[in-house]
């Protein structure tokens, strides 16, 4: 199944300030649904907040948000019926196993009968691969146990949205392409808004992301749309020879917002961003020869991925504020 | 999404009850199968009567009943304090309450559910255990002047005194962020009856907090005996009043607990 333009998160003007501290600007974000959704944005951008805030955790200072329709302060009960949760860094009682955990989830959300939701917790146990491990207290888990747990519990109940709060963070290589496994499966069923830092992974299987900086949204969309209106922005440069002069050159010009810069072999290569693509194409190797002191080994126009382009929406953000 | 999902009855508890029958199972369960009743139960025995065993060797059985009340109306409380808050914080400070939280249920289940697994588990294991040993220890020296019906009655004045303990305390973990601040104050509530230098002034110039506090129910030297030990004998009682006001306070102390975790933030 495919995104559609039905809106199961929408928020408008949501706010939230702790202690005189804005961690929430006014926030107008919209998931549409059966996407998955890529929520993105540095350390302290108030990603957590906002998923807090739409699960009920926490109270916005302003604005609204719906979910499913439905206001996040007066009906949070009806929300979280169907919605699947894993926090940040999921805790559950030590003393239970796995197995009884997700048997004291699914009563949450069920009230029988007794053998469909022991199917339905074996199930998931299968599904995170946690089977064997069913029956042992969660004391003894490691990270990643503890990871694949939180997967399991937060889709027991067949949530119409499932909220992940970085749900790789914690995970080997495999686990990651495990849990990016499941999240490709549940779209089928679900969808998926989720906060990371792995770009890469949003980059694999998210439909749509959303930019978050210091509380702010910086944008939302398609990635491919996001992708393309960024592309070409970036120039690759590689000279040999005495470059200093060439760079001071380039750096001073105004259509130049940042450069990058990595020596290797003898030779400079510059990852140059521009806020003028055609007149930078025209003009980046003319400047770089005009002293007459390098020689231009490769030029290009870089293709863009979600890494690249992250970093350059969240530098300029900032250097706007 | 598989065809089980079509067999499984959605719950259909709403309001304040969404999510309690659940919440309740697991905290019976952190009770009755864990090794925490049985611990308490022995810590109970040993404290209560353990103690009165002792103070009957050689002395008036009901000196010996007498105490086993004060024990009761002092260190039942102190046990209940301490789970209620570690109950609370525990929660709180390792991210279960949160992730409790995200599911449908309501926070007045959250609290509701400790209070009435904690006052179940506390009857049981600080109360009905120790009280009927406390009866059998008790009915040889006594004789006929112990009724079974008011012993009953007295368990039930142990249990208020308890309770009332077990509510302030949930209700202070509710208020503060620190185990010290609850346990200071619960403690100080509780020792207020022995602590002559605060029990003096307070039976001088305001008698009538004597009269909406617990301190009667267990521990009062002043007034021919507790209430409960009166009830123990079959003596009639001079006041209901303390037992109505202590009741009064336990509502009032789950109220407020609930209204101040409703207003939490995770």
């Amino acid at each position: 199944m495919s995104a559609t333009s039905v809106p199961v998160i929408e928020t408008s003007g949501l706010t939230k300030t702790f202690k005189g501290v804005q961690a929430l600007k006014p926030l107008d974000l919209r998931v549409s649904q059966n996407s998955i959704c890529g929520f993105l944005g540095p350390n302290g951008a108030g990603k957590t907040t906002t998923i807090k805030l739409l699960l009920g955790l926490s109270r916005p200072t302003g604005g609204n948000a719906l979910v499913f329709g439905k206001d996040i302060q007066h009906e949070s009960d009806e929300i979280r019926r169907r919605i699947g949760y894993l926090s940040q860094d999921p805790r559950y009682y030590e003393y239970m196993t796995a197995r009884e955990t997700l048997r004291f989830t699914a009563k949450f959300f069920y009230a029988g009968p007794r053998a469909e939701i022991e199917r339905r917790v074996a199930e998931t146990l299968d599904l995170v691969g946690l089977t064997d491990k069913a029956d042992r207290p969660i004391k003894g888990f490691s990270g990643g146990e503890r990871q694949r747990l939180g997967i399991a519990q937060a889709q027991v109940n067949y949530p119409d949205l499932l909220i992940l709060d970085e749900p790789a963070a914690s995970l080997d290589p495999i686990g990651r392409r495990d849990v990016l496994e499941v999240l490709c499966k549940l779209r089928k069923y679900c969808t998926v808004f989720y906060s990371t830092h792995i770009l890469d992974d949003v980059q694999r299987v998210s439909d749509t992301v959303v930019i978050l900086n210091k509380g702010t949204l910086v944008t939302q969309g398609p990635i491919e749309e996001l992708l393309s209106s960024r592309q070409g922005t970036a120039f690759t440069l590689t000279l040999k020879g005495d470059y200093a002069a060439a760079e001071t050159r380039l750096r001073s010009q105004p259509w130049v917002t940042g450069m990058q810069v990595m020596s290797k072999n003898g030779r400079v290569s510059w990852q140059i961003r521009v806020s003028d693509p055609d007149l930078a194409e025209a003009r980046l190797v003319p400047l770089a020869l005009a002293g007459g002191d390098v020689t231009v080994c490769e030029f290009g126009r870089k293709a863009q991925n979600l890494e690249d382009v992250f970093l350059s929406i969240v530098e300029e953000d900032n250097h706007e504020r | 999404m598989s065809a089980s999902a079509s067999l499984l009855v959605p719950s259909r508890s709403r309001g304040w009850r969404t999510g309690l029958g659940n919440l309740l199972s697991k905290e019976l369960a952190g009770w009755w199968r864990t090794r925490r009743w049985w611990v308490q139960c022995l810590v109970a025995l040993l404290l209560l009567n353990g103690i009165m065993a002792l103070n009957m060797k050689g002395s008036d059985p009901s000196n010996a009943g007498l105490n086993f009340l004060i024990s009761a109306g002092l260190s039942a409380p102190i046990a209940a304090m301490v789970l209620a808050s570690d109950s609370i914080f525990g929660e709180r400070h390792s991210g279960t309450a949160a992730w409790v939280l995200s599911k449908p249920m309501r926070r007045q289940a959250f609290i509701l559910s400790k209070v009435v697994a904690h006052g179940l588990g506390m009857l049981v294991t600080w109360v009905v255990i120790p009280g009927v040993l406390a009866y059998i220890q008790l009915k040889p020296g006594i004789g006929n002047g112990l009724s079974a019906v008011g012993f009953l009655g007295a368990f039930g004045l142990i249990f208020l005194n308890l309770f009332f303990y077990l509510t302030l305390a949930f209700m202070l973990a509710t208020l503060f962020n620190g185990r010290g601040a609850v346990l200071g104050i619960a403690i100080l509530v509780d020792f207020t009856g022995l602590m002559q230098f605060i029990a003096l002034p307070v039976q001088k110039y305001i008698p009538w907090v004597n009269d909406i506090m617990p301190w009667k129910l267990t521990i009062d030297f002043a007034n021919n005996g507790p209430l409960a030990g009166r009830l123990a004998v079959g003596a009639p009682l001079p006041t209901v009043v303390p037992i109505i006001a202590t009741a009064a306070w336990c509502v009032l102390f789950v109220g407020v607990a609930i209204w101040r975790f409703r207003r939490e933030e995770f």
